[in-house]
């Protein structure tokens, strides 16, 4: 609570200084609410490395040599003046959909400590809490002490205005939806809410030759997320107030989809890493982290209502660059990248590469400018959080399997790995 | 004060402006605006010459509107009229000869002329040489008829060709590295001018896993990157640096989708240098010119800025040309292949790096409340629909290189 404390003190002497600031940018500010964020303070028992922004910059791939540019402009539109965590505004009775799996792990405990209210609905499967890696005793005591849970099943439509329908809730964040009928259920058993929080997808676009993609862009009515689109416009026509985020690949610690897990186990084994196609294709990583204070940010705030937001980290980067980053994340030497012609082969069910094959990266303008909220994990520097907090202490969620990388190999004629 | 109707146009987004004016019938002072949508237009009349020029500052900060969709008609007894008034800064543009950066002289010297500036563009060279007779030189006429001084000499003499004018702002859109934009800078200095600004060059980023290149980035050591640093000490009031990648427009002077034209209207394969996907960036030159116009008219905030002078949608080479190919309302067959094996060299047979070539502007929507007007699929359209009125597509042209490359492909692969 003392880092708390410590935010809500710098937060209400900047207060005035940030609402300008925000104004100016177009955001909507009360005098008593200030967007903020700054995942270093929000989370300063989980961050692993407390880097000064100086250092930040030079870590990263793009640090600036140039000396002739006027340091005026920030990269990631970071200021000290936003760097405060408390919103002054009203205190919300939150009904969170998940919450004990990845991004409302962090999510709950951001609301938590903004003073909400937070109630998890879930089917028990996992720990209602946890303690984090990197978190104290004090800040998990805190959190498991205040944070709620009820136990069911979203999907039993039937059962949902009985279990919560008379608590009292004003917000839904619904972390874990995938079909706009489950949305249309939570809304009929919860009748008046203040806002509907909605975790989408970035996978809803269209494929494109122009990118990044952008929140005004087609959606795909053929993707595999099209049950996201559906709940976005699920929630438009019923007229409830809804806000709606796209993230693109989710990367840190506890992350259950092998995204950085993936290159972390064949860089841990030594062994070459296997890339489709050039290694040019150009994805986007976010860090959890930056997620969830993007979550905080669209909360009570006018200016997001019937809003989607495309939210990931600033930079993009190519497959080979993914593996190059995660190695330096490791503190592992340069890794060998291999790449291969997927059409060659014919893998099964098994997936021999984690992302999909093609550019995938959207524009986070409108988050920065609407909401004044910017990422604060370069790649590299967010990479290591997750080493260090999670892949590099030796846990994981999906066990090694190269059974995928050695067809490969062999087929290319080069030597084959045996464990040792 | 000028009020101005623009009730019609319901496609303007961020149009805000504060001033109020009678209507009029008279024709002095009188500007047509096209929507963006093309659907309505806007007539700006003003009761004094005074206030015409803040309220088309004003329009031209809140509305930027691309050239081709953009009327400016612009009397010139009322530019003269404003001349003598006084109070109007003025611009000298030196201007290269050729290449792909000649054309953002000609759209920046409109630009500021409607934005109310006294424009004087310098082209390099001689009025009378054959460079003259390509675009945008040969519509210079254009630029005269707006009240912009078209004169010719060297960057190493301006005195020479400039005489006694004053300028509060010099482009140096010509050189690209010290020996050619160090005298221009220099006279500058020398003259009292307060802001400079340079075309640079997207094209000086270093590669970077992490795409896009961002102002502030690491930059190779080029002649860019000199002129950059040298112009940044010489103590301007004001200093900006604009770094291009690609451009598109009606006067442009190189080649740019008219290679994929030439190919696209004969039934021929678009050939790529693998693997097709790779970005580049294209943008209309008005974005460019629309830019540079905000630097003028807001120097403390240009200043010391490098800005990425790209529109905000990167493009892929293959995508590129299908865009030309649906612009042009044909079918294309795009063939990849490996430059090395065909025994090309890339840089002659393609028209676009191959490599990922990619900036976006964030400083310049940032720090200039810039926005990109580019619409590749619509702009194509009408560089197609020019393209087609020049007949070019009857011209006579030899695909020697493209069919060397289709030669190699179709070689059967040893293995």
């Amino acid at each position: 609570m003392a880092a708390a404390m410590a935010s809500a003190i710098s937060c209400a002497a900047a207060t005035p200084a940030v609402a300008a600031q925000l104004q100016a940018k177009g955001c909507a500010t009360t005098p008593a609410r200030a967007v903020c964020v700054r995942v270093s303070k929000a989370f300063s028992g989980l961050h692993s490395i407390d880097l000064p922004t100086a250092s930040v910059s030079a870590s990263s791939s793009n640090a600036r040599t140039d000396g002739a540019v006027k340091s005026s402009r920030v990269e990631n539109r970071r200021n000290p003046a936003l760097d405060v965590v408390a919103s002054a505004g009203e205190k919300k009775n939150i009904l969170m959909l998940g919450g004990t799996r990845f991004i409302g792990l962090f999510l709950a405990r951001l609301l938590v400590k903004e003073g909400h209210q937070v109630t998890l609905f879930t089917r028990g499967k996992a720990a209602v809490t946890s303690q984090l890696p990197g978190e104290t005793d004090e800040e998990y005591a805190a959190y498991s002490s205040q944070v709620k849970h009820i136990k069911g099943d979203r999907q039993d439509f039937e059962s949902l205005k009985a279990a919560f329908g008379d608590k009292g809730f004003n917000v839904v964040y619904d972390i874990n939806g995938r079909e706009g009928t489950e949305a249309e259920a939570i809304l009929n058993a919860i009748p008046a809410l203040d806002q509907y929080i909605f975790c989408s997808s970035a996978g809803v676009y269209l494929k494109s030759d122009l990118l990044p993609h952008r929140e005004i862009d087609a959606g795909d009515p053929k993707s595999r997320h099209k049950g996201k689109l559906d709940t976005e416009a699920l929630l438009e026509s019923k007229g409830v107030k809804w806000t709606s985020i796209r993230p693109v690949y989710i990367y840190g610690p506890l992350n259950y989809n092998p995204v950085e897990e993936w290159f972390f186990h064949r860089l841990k084994a030594g062994r070459p890493i296997p890339i489709p196609s050039s290694g040019l294709q150009i994805t986007q990583l976010g860090h959890v982290k930056d997620l969830a204070t993007a979550f905080v940010a669209v909360l009570g705030n006018e200016k997001a209502i019937g809003q989607v937001y495309n939210i990931s980290g600033s930079r993009y980067v190519t497959f080979d660059g993914i593996a190059r980053a995660c190695a330096k994340a490791g503190g592992f030497p340069e890794p060998e990248l291999i790449h291969y012609n997927p059409k060659d082969f014919d893998f099964g069910k098994k997936k021999a590469f984690p992302l999909r094959d093609q550019h995938f990266f959207t524009s986070i303008e409108k988050a920065q400018v609407e909401l004044g909220w910017t990422p604060e994990f370069g790649l590299v520097e967010g990479l290591t959080d997750s080493y260090n907090l999670d892949f590099g202490k030796g846990t994981f969620r999906k066990a090694a399997d190269f059974s995928t990388d050695d067809m490969i190999l062999e087929k290319l004629g080069k030597k084959t790995f045996v464990a040792a | 004060m000028a009020t101005i109707q623009a009730a019609a146009c319901s496609n303007v987004g961020q149009f805000s402006c504060s001033s109020a004016a009678t209507p009029r019938s008279s024709a002095s002072g009188v500007v047509s605006w096209l929507c963006p949508s093309a659907k309505f237009s806007t007539e700006l009349r003003l009761s004094s010459v005074s206030s015409f020029s803040q309220a088309t500052s004003a329009l031209q900060n809140s509305w930027l509107v691309k050239q081709s969709r953009r009327e400016v008609v612009l009397p010139g007894k009322v530019a003269a009229a404003r001349a003598a008034a006084g109070g109007e800064k003025n611009v000298l543009i030196v201007n290269t000869n050729s290449g792909g950066h000649a054309v953002i002289g000609f759209y920046f010297a409109k630009d500021l002329r409607a934005a109310g500036y006294g424009v004087t563009i310098l082209t390099l060279g001689e009025e009378a040489s054959d460079k003259m007779k390509k675009p945008p030189f040969s519509r210079f006429s254009e630029l005269k008829e707006l009240g912009v001084q078209t004169v010719w000499g060297s960057n190493t003499d301006i005195g020479a060709a400039v005489g006694s004018a004053k300028f509060e702002i010099v482009l140096d859109n010509n050189g690209k590295d010290m020996d050619a934009v160090k005298p221009v800078a220099d006279w500058a200095k020398s003259s009292g001018a307060e802001q400079f600004l340079f075309i640079s060059s997207a094209g000086i980023y270093k590669t970077t896993d992490e795409p896009p290149s961002v102002e502030g980035d690491a930059v190779k050591s080029a002649g860019h990157a000199e002129v950059e640093k040298y112009i940044s000490e010489l103590g301007f009031s004001s200093w900006a640096s604009f770094r291009p990648q690609y451009m598109t427009g009606s006067g442009n002077n190189k080649d740019c989708e008219e290679w994929f034209f030439d190919r696209i209207v004969r039934g021929r394969p678009i050939l790529v240098p693998q693997p097709g996907l790779q970005l580049s960036n294209v943008a209309h030159v008005s974005d460019l010119s629309s830019m540079l116009t905000l630097a003028v008219q807001k120097p403390e905030a240009a200043n010391g800025q490098i800005f990425n002078a790209v529109s905000d949608r990167a493009v892929t080479l293959a995508g590129f040309a299908r865009i030309c190919a649906k612009a042009a309302g044909k079918e294309v067959e795009i063939i990849t292949y490996d430059p090395k094996a065909a025994g090309v060299d890339a840089k002659k047979a393609f028209p676009f790096r191959t490599v990922h070539f990619y900036a976006e502007p964030r400083a310049a929507k940032e720090l200039l409340g810039w926005t990109s007007k580019t619409n590749l699929p619509e702009d194509l359209k009408e560089r197609y629909a020019e393209y087609i009125k020049i007949g070019r597509d009857k011209k006579d042209i030899k695909f020697e290189l493209d069919d060397k490359i289709l030669a190699a492909v179709k070689q059967p692969v040893t293995v």
